[in-house]
């Protein structure tokens, strides 16, 4: 690693693929994975509207994803409301960004990624969000294993409303952090690929978690060490790299 | 308390039942606790819509509809489809239903194994152990299990076992089974009620 100057943006980045590779599995096991699109889309709107009228883009860009999830919480259309959605949010953004000066710039970041720009913000946001993550593993299982049952029903207690609105937010802020830090594409890739490449290998819940974290983080480290001697943008390489991850893993689980 | 002192796990009157418009109704009935009751009737007589309105699946448009307030209510559905790939092991569907794993050796073969990559008589098997011990460690509750037409899919590999599983229950569990199929009934020896009979009472 070229000196200290990349130590904080790597950490950022492995922290942040970890969170984006387990709310991947969370939302793969929710069959949500269209809705992932949509909040990431819509969170990059928010950033690009915090950057016109110069406020932070964390809090912007939170609830505008927060508000998108919370209204694809409410319906049970689980493809076209969220594609739907999240080409508005797409046409937003251009808009936006043929407008202003400024959001053109916001856009293009929002798109290419800014990972080699993280700073200390960025790094303590991810820290902050996965100890809170630590904390929450317990809660983000029960719920995750009881969204399988229906349509049977349970006599086990069902999870409280507390613990069901603290999984949409730590959703919301994980992927939020990620587009904003990685670009959206790059945070969907490692929010959707790794998952189902490890859906394919894995025994069991724990199998599945365990191999998404793998192929993740074989994803950012290859990643990693393809674009910066390449001089190549570390997004769209990480997008590649994902998608190969993943298909291997379905290959390799066609041949066991 | 013996299941006969308590009062009835399930009373309705006069309820008319559907989802977003009334399908079903004016029905009138009481399910004692501890019941085991099988509701026959033709397709479309309305048996899985009232499982459902027990379960709170389905809505009460009128009338009384009162499952027991301290009833812990569980149901197998008639189907449940299994995506692909379907990473979650035996255990994992014991842990997500909040059951606690049988002896029976059947069932227990089955909990190392992927669940989409069971047959559908396994997968069958499977989810209802899970519905009979859902919730199964707690004596002290009033237990409503609800079985919506639970010999389809059954081959005969795991039929006789499902059986076994079903009459394990306790008695004190209230039991409440849809079926089309009069040889699996007999063999769980259930009181048989045409779902007709319980219609357009007055």
């Amino acid at each position: 690693m070229p000196g200290d100057l990349l130590l904080i943006p790597f950490l950022a980045g492995v922290l942040i693929t970890i969170l984006l590779a387990l709310a991947g599995a969370g939302l793969f096991l929710r069959g949500s994975v269209w809705q992932a699109l949509a909040l990431g889309q819509w969170a990059a709107v928010g950033g690009v509207f915090a950057s016109i009228l110069h406020w932070p883009v964390l809090p912007v860009a939170l609830l505008l994803g927060g508000g998108v999830m919370a209204l694809l919480q409410r319906s049970r259309e689980r493809e076209r409301l969220p594609l739907a959605v999240f080409l508005a949010g797409l046409a937003a953004v251009t808009l936006l960004a043929a407008n202003f000066a400024q959001a053109s710039l916001a856009a293009a970041a929002w798109a290419e990624g800014q990972l080699y720009f993280a700073g200390p913000g960025e790094l303590q946001a991810a820290v902050g969000l996965a100890l809170l993550t630590v904390l929450m593993i317990p809660v983000l299982r029960r719920i995750w294993l009881h969204a399988q049952i229906a349509p049977d029903v349970a006599a086990a207690s069902t999870p409280v409303l507390w613990q069901r609105l603290g999984e949409i937010v730590w959703l919301v802020a994980a992927i939020v952090l990620g587009s904003m830090v990685l670009g959206l594409p790059a945070a969907l890739a490692t929010l959707l690929l790794p998952a189902w490449g490890a859906a394919w290998l894995a025994r069991n819940l724990t199998g599945l978690l365990l191999w998404t974290q793998g192929i993740a983080m074989v994803g950012f480290l290859t990643a990693w060490a393809i674009s910066l001697p390449l001089d190549q943008p570390f997004a769209p390489v990480l997008v590649l790299v994902n998608v190969v991850l993943a298909l291997g893993a379905r290959i390799a689980a066609m041949l066991r | 308390m013996p299941p006969e002192a308590l009062p009835p796990i399930l009373s309705a009157r006069s309820a008319r039942l559907g989802f977003d418009r009334p399908v079903i109704g004016p029905l009138t009935l009481e399910i004692p606790a501890g019941a085991r009751w099988a509701l026959t009737g033709p397709n479309g007589a309305g048996k899985s819509l009232l499982l459902k309105a027990i379960t709170g699946q389905a809505r009460v448009h009128g009338g009384l509809f009162q499952p027991a307030p301290a009833a812990r209510i569980s149901l197998l559905a008639q189907d449940h489809h299994r995506p692909q790939p379907w990473p979650l092991s035996g255990h994992d569907w014991f842990r997500a239903m909040g059951a606690t794993t049988p002896a029976h050796a059947g069932v227990r073969a089955l909990l190392d194994r992927r669940l989409d990559r069971l047959s559908g008589g396994q997968w069958q098997l499977l989810r209802l152990a899970a519905v009979l011990n859902s919730h199964a460690d707690d004596a002290s509750s009033q237990r409503l299990i609800l079985l919506d037409e639970p010999a389809n899919h059954l081959d005969a590999e795991v039929r006789s076992d499902a059986i076994e599983l079903i009459k394990t229950v306790p008695t004190q569990t209230t039991l409440l089974i849809t079926s089309h199929d009069d040889a699996f009934l007999r063999a769980l020896e259930l009181e048989i009620h045409p779902l007709a009979e319980y219609l357009d009472a007055r």
